[in-house]
């Protein structure tokens, strides 16, 4: 019997679909062939089972077991190129999703992996930053600092030691972007990070990776060795040492400073700055701490040039972003798209409306700091200045949409209550004000609060805004401000 | 402690003592230390300690600090029910309740003979297919309470 090869995505998200329960399933079976390679993103068609035509990947969605005559028959399949959702966007970052096996170097270098690595190796330490420079990247994880500055101070740094550490501690609920490289693409992590050893001159780099991604450790570590009996592992005249670290659940080590405490094995507290990790990090040495997005995003620049980068997106906010939707809308998934885009343009095109039997109420953008846009707030362009301008974050690109059964004291009370939790005690306006926030929340929705306790929310918001040591603390209060401005009759209701 | 573990935890803790100029990385010997025992006894501290080169309160501190370190051994099986915004958007909260009821223990709680420890999660990177509930190393994707007892039934 003629073997059909099929393609099945490995992706975590892919196999808690039930990719893995399919790939059990036909085990035994002689008539189809599974290549596991990474997910496309379109999460809503998880399982979607592809296989190659004269015209291109047909794809069936959401296949259950004894789907598999119709796909061996061909039957019923929809060409890849004619999903909307993934034909409206512009992947450059996430180009091999859905393509490649993720840990096989020979087919990302089919796809041009490793050219970005090649062009930056003939170039000098002052070339590689100003081509950072004229392609106006900015920072993925959430502060949007200018990418090549922060290169820049590193390499002038002089110092026997420098490192590189790709924060993959991606705590932001609602986000998964780093998740699916790691997974996905590992070896584009490897090149961004050795793309910037090569430019500051750092000989080591670590891979800080939450405790929640065990998937994407194992992914990164095959792939860290594989890469280094390629031998590409060696700069110039000297070998990189690349690893992966696991943290231990704590959210505010996405932070930079708070990361770099916990890679030295402290408890991960944030540490004021100046100085900062580009001059004084990791055991002291200049540090470059940059999200895994970021770092993937650098390849390509190498490859087509700064100028082609900061030819895509708006005036302040170059390139492509990755947008990762999530709750209640009938199509989750992760978006590559320049910025740009109006947030209800992206939850139209892509989200594909609510799911059935479900109402919009409002959209968290940016994870939990993140602000709360009703439906009158929807023409926000996408880009980090209209975000700023409104008081908002992008953050790490995470969207997440409620539903009208959401109750938005109950959610400003969770998202203060994960604060508390998560704060880490360094500075008071965070340690303390984020317990006090979640007492009168609580005390709101027991039915027990007074007009009082609202006007109290607002001025302890003003003070964690303004003297908090990091985001943590400092964009705590949005979310519940947010919640209080576009719902104030649902925190009224409730008072005593 | 059985003997073997005993062993086990020395031998870890040996590949964590710190040779100059390396510094002693309390969190890495902590997370060994977890491998091998499958939760940190605080009664242990003091010989973390020694062998690391620092103070019983450093570790200690280390200890408190990361949600993930534990100083209780869970469950047979841990059940982590994801609390992101995602999955609360998608009513995790009812499928947390369903687990509660199932299993008849509170979140942090033991149910009875040990089979399972039911916690909360803050985020999965599960999103897209959410509400999320880990079971050990196995993540489930798009759980309604109604499917619990038998997403359950093979974790005994």
């Amino acid at each position: 019997m003629k073997t059909t090869r099929c393609y099945l995505a490995n992706d975590t998200s892919s196999r808690a679909a039930g990719a893995e329960r399919l790939a059990e399933a036909w085990s035994e079976r002689t008539e189809i062939q599974l290549i596991r390679t990474s997910s496309r993103g379109a999460f809503f068609l998880e399982p979607m089972v592809e296989r190659d035509t004269p015209n291109g990947r047909e794809a069936w969605f959401n296949v259950a077991s004894n789907d598999l005559p119709r796909i061996v028959g061909g039957i019923g399949g929809t060409p890849v190129a004619g999903i909307p959702f993934l034909q409206q966007q512009i992947r450059f970052t996430f180009a091999n999703f859905g393509i490649t096996e993720p840990l096989a170097l020979d087919q990302y270098q089919t796809r041009g992996g490793l050219k970005g690595l090649s062009a930056a190796r003939s170039l000098s330490s002052e070339a590689i930053i100003e081509e950072l420079r004229i392609s106006r990247l900015r920072g993925r994880g959430g502060a949007a600092f200018p990418v090549w500055k922060k290169w820049h101070v590193a390499q002038q740094a002089w110092s026997e030691q420098k490192y590189v550490v790709a924060n993959a501690d991606e705590g932001d609920a609602g986000t998964y972007c780093d998740r699916m490289i790691m997974e996905g693409d590992p070896f584009r992590l490897i090149e961004g990070m050795l793309i910037c050893a090569q430019a500051i001159g750092a000989t080591r780099g670590f891979i800080y990776c939450r405790y929640e991604y065990p998937a994407a450790v194992r992914a990164m570590r095959f792939a860290i060795q594989k890469a280094r009996e390629a031998d590409l592992l060696d700069c110039d005249d000297y070998p990189f040492d690349l690893e992966v670290v696991v943290g231990a659940g704590s959210y505010v080590c996405g932070e930079e400073t708070a990361l770099l405490e916990s890679l030295e094995g402290r408890r991960g507290v944030v540490l004021a700055k100046p100085p900062y990790p580009a001059e004084s990090g990791l055991y002291g040495k200049p540090t470059i701490v940059s999200n895994v997005l970021t770092f993937a995003t650098i390849p390509n620049i190498f490859i087509h040039g700064g100028a082609w980068h900061a030819s895509l997106g708006t005036e302040g906010s170059r390139g492509t972003m990755a947008l990762q939707i999530g709750g209640r809308v009938k199509q989750p998934g992760l978006v590559e798209i320049p910025f740009g885009l109006t947030l209800r343009d992206v939850l139209d095109r892509f989200g594909g409306g609510m799911v059935p039997g479900s109402r919009f109420k409002a959209v968290q953008v940016g994870g939990p700091l993140g602000s709360l846009f009703p439906e009158s707030q929807l023409d926000i362009p996408i880009c980090y200045d209209a975000f700023a301008e409104a008081g908002a974050i992008l953050g790490h690109g995470g969207i997440v949409v409620y539903d009208d059964e959401t109750n938005m004291v109950e959610l400003a009370q969770h998202l203060m209550a994960f604060t508390a939790d998560e704060s880490c005690g360094k500075c008071t306006p965070c340690r303390i004000g984020s317990v006090r926030g979640r007492e009168i929340l609580e005390r709101i929705q027991n039915g027990r609060g007074t007009a009082e306790d609202l006007t109290l929310l607002s001025d302890l918001g003003e003070t964690m805004k303004t003297a908090s040591l990091c985001a943590l603390g400092g964009r705590a209060p949005y979310p519940v401000l947010t919640a209080i401005e576009h719902f104030p009759e649902e925190f009224a209701r409730r008072q005593a | 402690m059985t003997t073997r573990q005993r062993l086990g935890l020395a031998e870890m803790l040996e590949t964590c003592r710190p040779l100059p100029p390396d510094k002693p990385n309390i969190l890495k010997a902590l997370l060994g230390v977890q491998s091998v025992l499958g939760h940190v006894p605080t009664n242990i501290i003091p010989q973390i300690a020694q062998v690391l080169g620092v103070t019983d309160a450093q570790v200690a501190g280390v200890l408190s600090y990361y949600s993930d370190l534990r100083t209780q051994l869970p469950g047979r099986h841990l059940i982590r029910v994801c609390i992101g915004e995602s999955c609360t958007a998608n009513h995790g909260g009812r499928v947390l309740h369903a687990i509660q009821d199932h299993v008849r223990v509170a979140v942090g709680g033991t149910a009875t003979e040990g089979r399972f420890t039911v916690e909360k999660m803050s985020c999965a990177g599960n999103c897209a297919v959410s509400p999320t509930v880990m079971i050990d190393e196995d993540l489930c994707g798009r759980v309604t309470p109604s499917d619990v007892p038998s997403l359950l039934e093979p974790y005994r």
